[in-house]
């Protein structure tokens, strides 16, 4: 329970500036994602944040205090590995009850906090089992409920899910959620995966070596990111080059694309002559017939994935447009097609942010 | 070799050859140990194998022979300090080494090496007149530092190839959950590696309780090691209680290396 706001955060291992000027803020009990690339910084960040590093600059303020002077194990945060971290000489209760033991609390209560917690997590039963004796998914809910149990001011989570099977994943992911709502602790939560950085946080930022790209909902950091690298990063989408962009006012334009006049929304204050794109993501794009729609082409590839058909249009000045159709939409090679945009769901942006 | 091009006639060749190997090689270790064994238990007055009778004659004169008995009195008490003092230090170093990273890291092993790689002459020479500089020459003292000098690589190695084996995030949890840096040692790191400290111990007790170039230098007025005693009795008489002797050596050994199994068979981890 408590906001923690990290500002201008500097990591540099020997002459290579892994960090450079990390800003990020939590609201009590939000569950903040940081989405990004291998290498990008990410557990960097993270490991500043639990005190296993020293930032060479900027500030962690937590509760508006700052910590970076304080020790890890004064800190009383919680973190789970990716490599879970277990002790492999400790049965899982004696894991659980590693801090708590710590703490020199009374046999009788560390046994009722460490049952508790364990039910919490789903783990009833598996108490005198050794780490190697219980299941990848088994060993992950141990990390965590061995960080809850202390009722830490902050849950740091290090791609947690990773060395889990698909299944196995989503399963420990609500847990993960659901635990982190119901508890109403602040969390951080390391990920290179889009789709559980979306599903899971308040908050996502999006990470570009060392630095943040994006710091904003799932919602907007994918209807509107502030740069091709965001869109690419949080899920399909279709760049189209634009000429003659004039702003109409605050975060609207009037562009040309591929030919066609059109006014769309996008990134607010985008620097006049600077190299800007149109983001249609595939569902704000529909096949219609082709004197009907905004754009006119040929349908060049086309997939049936059972619940949709992909295709993959190209239009007449050569730009190339993805998309899915409706699974029973009739098309052919050679024949022309309309494609229709909700410009809703249109957005204008910089190729690299100024 | 278990390949799945090989084919089956060739697995085999193979395999048999290469357990003849080991024959052989097991022969040539295991000989010298059967002949100096057997040789204590002869009722002759020479060194012989096969051994003429049986009596255990040469054993009862060991034990009555002062100077071969306060030799391996003294090389126990050494060995021992050895074991334990090496052991300790060779921990702090081994957690020291761990948190160096690259260059310094490589650096640091070769260091923790040295006395191995400087022939024991040198080092004892050098020991000797540096132990004469600060009034220890020719001192138990002395003689002890030389014995942890040269015993220290033979723990280093095993402990900090133990430590190597523990995940820095190990260390990191533990203090994410309030331990301090000695809780984490003691509650963590230590049981972990316990094996490989006792490995250590008990390679550097060996080793110590081998030692015969520091040992004649460095040796007390009027003390000796075992093998110094040894060899002072042998370079007059050429009786089997010098077998006796070896055969206890041997028998000190194999409890060592007992001791290791059974510490090692008792971790739950790993
Ligand atoms: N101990 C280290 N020494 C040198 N470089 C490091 C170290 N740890 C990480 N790096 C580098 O810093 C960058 C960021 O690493 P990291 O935060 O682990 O990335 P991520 O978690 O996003 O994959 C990477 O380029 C990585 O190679
Ligand atoms: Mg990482």
């Amino acid at each position: 329970m408590a906001t923690v706001e990290v500002t201008g955060l500097q990591k540099r291992y020997q002459d290579f500036l892994a960090l450079d000027g990390v800003s990020l803020k939590a609201k009590t009990g939000q569950l903040i994602s940081l989405l990004g690339p291998s290498g990008c910084g990410k557990s960097t960040t993270l490991r500043c944040l639990a005190g296993f590093l020293e930032p060479n600059g900027g500030d962690i303020l937590v509760d508006g205090e700052s910590i970076v002077s304080t020790p890890a194990n004064r800190r009383g945060f919680g973190v789970v590995f990716q490599d879970y971290a277990l002790f492999p000489h400790m049965t899982v209760a004696e894991n659980v009850g590693y801090g708590l033991r710590l703490k020199r609390l009374p046999k009788g209560e560390i046994a009722t906090r460490v049952y508790d917690v364990m039910k919490l997590v789903r783990l009833d039963g598996l108490d005198r089992r050794l780490p190697k004796e219980i299941s990848g998914g088994q060993q992950q809910r141990v990390a965590l409920a061995r960080a809850l149990v202390l009722q830490p001011r902050l849950l740091l989570l290090d791609e947690p899910l990773a060395n889990l099977d698909a299944r196995l994943r989503d399963e420990v992911r609500w847990l993960i959620r659901d635990v982190q709502q119901q508890s109403g602790i602040t969390a951080f939560y390391v990920t290179h995966d889009q789709s559980e950085a979306m599903a899971m946080s308040d908050m996502v930022a999006v990470m570009k070596a060392g630095r943040v790209a994006q710091f904003a909902t799932p919602r907007e950091i994918y209807q509107k990111p502030t740069e091709r690298y965001v869109a690419d990063f949080t899920g399909e989408a279709n760049f189209l080059p634009v000429s003659q962009v004039t702003g109409t006012g605050e975060g609207s334009y009037r562009i040309v694309v591929a030919g066609t006049d059109l006014e769309v929304t996008g990134v607010p204050d985008i620097p006049i002559g600077w190299d800007a794109e149109l983001l249609l993501r595939p569902e704000s794009l529909s096949l219609v017939a082709p004197d009907a729609g905004t754009f006119r082409g040929r349908v060049t590839k086309s997939a049936f994935l059972g619940a949709a058909l992909h295709c993959e249009i190209t239009l007449d000045d050569g730009d190339v447009l993805r998309l899915a159709a409706d699974p029973n939409e009739q098309v052919s090679a050679e024949g022309k097609v309309g494609v229709a945009i909700d410009r809703s769901h249109a957005w204008l942006m910089p190729k690299v942010a100024p | 070799m278990t390949s799945s091009a090989t084919t089956f006639a060739n697995q085999r060749s193979v395999s048999f050859g290469f357990a003849l190997l080991i024959v052989v090689l097991y022969i040539f270790l295991l000989a010298p140990l059967v002949a100096i064994v057997g040789s204590s238990f002869t009722q002759s007055l020479l060194i012989e194998f096969p051994p003429k009778g049986l009596s255990l004659r040469w054993y009862v004169e060991f034990f009555s022979r002062h100077d071969l008995v306060s030799g391996l009195i003294m090389s126990l008490r050494i060995g021992m300090i050895t074991a334990i003092v090496t052991t300790v230090i060779a921990v702090m170093a081994g957690l020291a080494g761990r948190t160096l990273r690259g260059r310094l890291s490589g650096w640091f092993q070769v260091g923790m090496a040295l006395p191995l790689l400087v022939p024991e002459l040198l080092t004892a020479v050098g020991l000797l007149f540096f132990l004469y500089e600060i009034d220890l020459g020719k001192t138990v003292v002395g003689l002890q530092m030389g014995h942890i000098l040269m015993s220290f690589p033979y723990a280093y190695v095993s402990i900090s190839a133990a430590l190597r084996q523990v995940p820095s995030s190990l260390e990191e949890a533990s203090a994410s959950m309030g331990a301090t840096g000695w809780q984490t040692f003691r509650l963590v790191i230590l049981p972990l590696v316990m094996p490989g400290v006792a490995m250590g111990a008990i390679f550097a007790f060996i080793n110590s309780f081998d030692l015969y170039t520091i040992s004649l230098l460095l040796k007390p007025l009027g003390g000796n090691t075992l093998p110094l005693a040894l060899f002072d009795f042998l370079t007059y008489e050429f009786k089997p209680t010098a077998a006796a002797a070896a055969t206890i050596s041997i028998v000190l050994s194999l409890i060592g290396v007992a001791l290791v199994q059974k510490l090692v068979g008792l971790q739950r981890a790993f």
